[in-house]
């Protein structure tokens, strides 16, 4: 099956590695991603902050090219660019005359037509989850998960149903279940991060991140599994520095779904790159003899 | 925690707040103070007297001085529990980036510049290329700071922001998560013009 991929500009850049994983992880269950092409940034969290037309107008360039590429259906790993995107589309579906004012400037309109799915939406459709399963080459036994979702995975801005529940979500406990790993039920897996504050407020995202990590530590989860690398990188890069300011003494690896489905799926960690975490991630793998 | 003292100006009021909702799109008046956005706002502990719903009543009262700087505006992450939360779907987080674009739009002092410097360089940045370059925009976004404490004379905050920074850049480099590459969209001309458009229209 071949689908539109959108990567968004950080898995380009500092989380390369959750687009190598995307990729290889998709091409082992038989899905082809084609990345959409000169796709531009899709504003992030910023865009609507600044300016309402912009907002939607950066996401919606890359929904008339992926559109005009002839995909049904475009997969958006990042949660930010995930969210802008459907948020575009829904907004380009209520006012017409907003629709209109950007194709006036597209070289690439768009329709409407595309399916913008999340990441755990494309693992989860049935013929994915039933390869995925029968792709399982290593049991993940052992891995206790503390499945973050964040904010952005099913909450937005703007009325738009998904297939899960959205304050207690399921998806990726449904996936690590196909890979034989233990999940554990909490109360943060929807709570925020606090995105950008790490850069910009930092007493503010150190807070709220470690609010999350005593939660998942205090339920006996050996690592935490995400799918928004802004998450990953807040909770990876600043671990070390908001537990030590809260007095937290254990750590926690922060994994991307699709390293530990690579793993199940008997990739090598340097295929995946688990070199490249902040808290070591292959301490855990190896402690539970998965690597 | 103390209660902020509520300005009322009947004259400004009305037009306030119709702005507000115009373009946050949401029915403020709709809030009965049922306070379930407050019992779920992450940031609850750190915005003290404002949370969501006392913002919804500042602004419906018109006062426009606090609705524009309080710690809810600057410190709302946009999680949207609120308003996924609020029994009439009002959606608080839209009208914490409404007030933070009239805040922009009518040049007052944003009470956290490094948020407001954040916002405007990371979406300059993602203008110019068509993809955000992380090491630029975290360049560009540290010299707007630099230069707002300079002008406030806050030489142990710049001091402090290199330090933290040049940290978290020298872990990024360690795990190989700095980027050094180039990336951008030749499509990025759209772009600009949409948002030559879209400032045109502000103007008018």
């Amino acid at each position: 099956m071949d689908i539109g991929y959108y990567p968004g500009c950080t898995l380009h850049a500092s989380s390369s590695l959750y687009d190598v994983q995307s990729r290889r992880v998709f091409s082992e269950i038989g899905i082809t991603l084609n990345e959409i092409d000169d796709w531009n940034c899709c504003g992030a969290t910023s865009a609507g902050k600044i300016d309402d037309f912009l907002a939607v107008a950066m996401p919606a360039r890359n929904l008339g090219l992926a559109e005009a590429e002839g995909f049904s259906e475009m997969v958006i790993p990042c949660s930010a660019c995930y969210s802008r995107m459907l948020v575009a589309q829904k907004q380009l579906e209520n006012n017409i005359k907003l629709k209109e004012e950007i194709n006036a400037e597209l070289s690439k309109k768009v329709q409407g037509t595309i399916k913008v799915s999340s990441i755990l939406e494309v693992l989860l459709t049935p013929s994915a989850s039933d390869e995925l399963a029968a792709k399982v080459t290593k049991e993940l036994k052992g891995i206790q998960a503390a499945c973050y979702y964040g904010c952005l995975q099913t909450r937005f801005p703007f009325k738009i149903p998904i297939n899960d529940d959205v304050e207690n979500p399921q998806g990726m406990e449904r996936i690590l279940k196909l890979l034989k790993a233990k999940t554990i039920d909490w109360s943060y897996k929807t709570d925020c991060c606090g995105a950008s504050a790490s850069v910009d407020d930092e007493t503010t995202a150190f807070n709220l991140m470690a609010k999350i990590m005593k939660d998942a530590l205090s339920r006996g989860a050996n690592c935490l599994v995400v799918t928004c690398p802004l998450c990953q990188l807040n909770l990876d890069a600043y671990q070390d520095k908001f537990c030590k300011k809260h007095g937290i003494q254990d750590r926690l690896p922060v994994y991307f779904i699709t390293e530990l489905i690579g793993l199940a799926l008997g990739m090598s960690p340097d295929e995946l790159q688990i070199d490249r975490h902040f808290i070591d991630g292959s301490e855990l793998l190896k402690e539970l003899d998965l690597i | 925690m103390t209660a902020v003292e509520l300005e009322f100006n009947f004259d400004t009021a009305k037009s306030f707040v119709q702005e507000v909702m115009e373009r946050s799109d949401q029915n403020l008046l709709a809030c009965y103070q049922c306070r379930r956005c407050a019992s779920g706002c992450p940031v609850g502990e750190e915005t003290g007297y404002v949370t969501p719903d006392r913002l919804i009543r500042m602004l419906v009262l018109g006062d426009r001085e606090s609705a524009l700087n309080n710690d809810l505006v600057w410190k709302c992450v946009s999680c949207y529990t609120c308003g996924t939360r609020c029994p009439n779907e009002i959606q608080t987080a839209r009208v914490t980036e409404t007030l933070k674009k009239i805040s922009k739009e009518t040049h007052q002092k944003p009470l956290s510049p490094k948020v407001a410097h954040f916002h405007s360089t990371f979406v300059s940045s993602a203008l110019r290329w068509g993809r955000l370059n992380e090491i630029e925009f975290i360049n560009f976004y540290e010299i707007k700071n630099t230069l707002t404490d300079l002008k406030n004379f806050r030489f142990k905050a710049i001091f402090s922001e290199m330090i933290a920074q040049g940290q978290v850049g020298l872990n990024m480099l360690r795990r190989k998560r700095l980027h050094f590459g180039f990336q951008s969209a030749k499509g990025r001309k759209e772009i600009k013009r949409l948002y030559q458009r879209a400032k045109t229209k502000q103007r008018g």
